[in-house]
């Protein structure tokens, strides 16, 4: 098989062992951390959103139920947080079926009503779950993660671990979007009539799919609880599964890269924009509409849309009298 | 004229298709009343009628999108009622659709291969693992959809975005998106409409070539030449109503067709 297609994920791993090996400053290693968590969140709902056109507005609540069912098997029954995880992503996996059967026979604006209430319940179950998950105040206490006894709570070996996930995961997607099931995936987003018609099984694939983005928001969920060591329901809110569309959207639909450019842009902007202080939600808002406006089919597209205009371009400057 | 004959010559063997008694209505419209005819292993068959005659609505019941109200559809003997779109393709039903239904992203080659999905067997775990077996899957996939872009003459555009075709294109993809799925029974909901003369007679003729594969075809057309040329029978629907079935020449002198549908023409010898 030929190297090319891996070029530029080796590129990616090569930035980020560079990255890893350079960076010591411990808050710009938690921004990376957080970048990374939010690629594998944003790659997991763009399988669902870009791929097979499904739209989730509860996708906070898989981020939140790999959080909290990790955090409280740790917490209260003192699991080991490996075999929590393996239960976690089971648990997410399970509501992400029960939910999906009925509701992915939805479509458009009904499917995103249905996810949207989900993640309401989900909400509300974090909240008001008493001495179980702490209520409003949240969970505290969760420990740690040590691999084979290594510490890895160190902001470094965190970064590592979390980019390697992440890093894992955007080749599986790739190989998934480049097979069978990611043809019939793009099938059911441009005509879920002719994917029947050609022997689909479309309720069973976008079923799939589902429980595939959930067990990704779960994972993400453990990396985020076990680094920060405390979750309260905000964390997985309303306004986190928006904000992870607009990831999809802001970095591309239907892009395995577009997932690592709208995570870190949005992961990055909130920092960048504590300068305005209370100009900050203006001028957020007034990016994001830039972007759309500017580069409607996201930041991949555009961005390779600009190269390609200069790469034109460029000859003809040269041969210019 | 040779192959309109040799429907007579032979004695019908066993059905591929057995339309029973089939009622559907929608709301008030009585849209199939009582409509039951055969359609036989190796034949191109024409299902004719009038706008509103009621052959999409026969299309969409064989091929699974609603259920009969009353009747029955068997296919190779067994009753497929009930059964989903998806099961249908993956036992030998395969169909296109009369406003050409394409995935407009893909690539013509990225078509043909979803529908070579039901021979196909790769899912989420195959994919992400990439064993040899899925490797071995793919490009067998891949091979057979050259082949099938060849037989219909779209390899030199196996590149371009589907929804970038010329019209005429778009339905000859759609063929062989259809024909990826190794069907029994292929069913044309107007192929020829939107097409000029010159490609409606290169459609004629890959029809006859479909049937040469061995691939029965139920055709459902207004264009009278291409029907009359390539189909071995042809059935008539008006109204909902089974008005006649026979062979071309039968169907071209039968009274209530000429009456109804044909407005007077002509009976040839």
């Amino acid at each position: 098989m030929s190297l090319k297609p891996l070029l530029p994920y080796l590129v990616l791993a090569a930035a980020v062992v560079l990255t890893g090996l350079l960076v010591d400053n411990f808050y710009a290693l938690q921004v990376l951390i957080f970048i990374g968590i939010n690629t594998l969140l944003a790659l997991g709902l763009n399988m669902l959103m870009g791929y097979a056109g499904q739209i989730s507005l509860g996708h906070a609540a898989f981020y939140g139920l790999g959080a909290y069912a990790s955090g409280v098997l740790t917490v209260h029954c003192q699991w080991s947080p490996w075999p929590a995880l393996a239960v976690a992503l089971a648990l997410a996996a399970a509501v992400a079926w029960l939910v999906g059967l009925p509701t992915l026979r939805l479509s458009g604006y009904y499917l995103g009503m249905g996810t949207l209430g989900f993640g309401m319940i989900v909400f509300i179950v974090f909240r008001e779950g008493g001495a179980l998950t702490g209520g409003a105040s949240g969970l505290v206490g969760i420990p740690p993660l040590t691999l084979g006894g290594v510490d890895l709570s160190d902001p470094q070996r965190y970064f590592f671990l979390v980019w390697t996930v992440v890093l894992g995961f955007m080749l599986l997607c790739r190989r998934l979007i480049d097979s069978r099931v990611g043809r019939a995936l793009r099938a059911i987003h441009d005509s879920e009539q002719a994917a029947r018609a050609v022997g689909v099984d479309t309720h069973r694939f976008k079923l799939q799919v589902f429980v595939l983005s959930a067990v990704m928001a779960a994972l993400g969920g453990f990396l985020y609880a076990h680094l920060i060591g405390f979750i309260s329901p905000e964390s997985f809110n309303f306004m986190v599964s928006v904000r992870l569309v607009t990831m999809v959207v802001i970095g591309g639909m239907a892009s395995v890269w577009g997932a690592l450019l709208g995570a870190g842009l949005l992961t990055l902007l909130p920092e960048w924009l504590h300068a305005f202080a209370d100009f900050e939600m203006i001028v957020y808002g007034a990016i994001l509409i830039g972007v759309m406006i500017f580069l409607p089919q996201g930041l991949t597209r555009g961005l390779i849309d600009a190269y390609e205009r200069l790469r034109r371009q460029a000859p003809g400057i040269s041969s210019a009298p | 004229m040779r192959m309109n004959d040799c429907d007579a010559r032979r004695p019908a063997s066993p059905a591929l298709l057995e339309v029973e008694g089939v009622f559907k209505c929608f709301g008030g419209v009585q849209a199939l009343t009582d409509i039951s005819f055969e359609v036989a292993p190796g034949r191109i068959h024409g299902l004719i009628g009038p706008n509103g005659a009621g052959k999409t609505t026969l299309f969409n019941l064989v091929s699974g999108v609603f259920r009969p109200d009353r009747g029955g559809i068997r296919f190779q003997g067994r009753a497929i009622d009930g059964r989903p779109s998806h099961e249908r393709v993956r036992q030998g039903i395969a169909r296109t659709f009369q406003n050409v239904e394409l995935f407009g992203s893909m690539s013509v080659l990225e078509n043909v291969l979803v529908g070579r999905h039901v021979r196909t067997r790769c899912g989420f775990l195959g994919a992400m693992t990439r064993l040899p077996w899925v490797g071995r899957e793919e490009r067998a996939a891949r091979e057979a959809a050259w082949r099938l872009l060849e037989f219909v003459g779209l390899a030199g555009q196996a590149m371009t975005t589907s929804r970038e075709l010329p019209f005429g294109w778009q339905r000859l993809l759609e063929i062989a998106r259809a024909l990826a799925a190794e069907p029994r029974l292929l069913l044309l909901d107007e192929p020829a409409a939107g097409l000029n003369a010159v490609e409606s007679e290169r459609l004629g003729d890959l029809i006859l070539q479909i049937r040469e594969r061995g691939v029965t075809v139920l055709l459902v057309e207004h264009d009278m030449g291409l029907t009359m040329r390539v189909c071995d029978r042809i059935v008539v629907l008006d109204q909902g109503r089974l008005l006649a079935q026979g062979t071309p020449r039968q169907i071209q002198c039968h009274p209530q067709v000429l009456a109804a549908y044909l407005g007077g023409a002509v009976c040839p010898g």
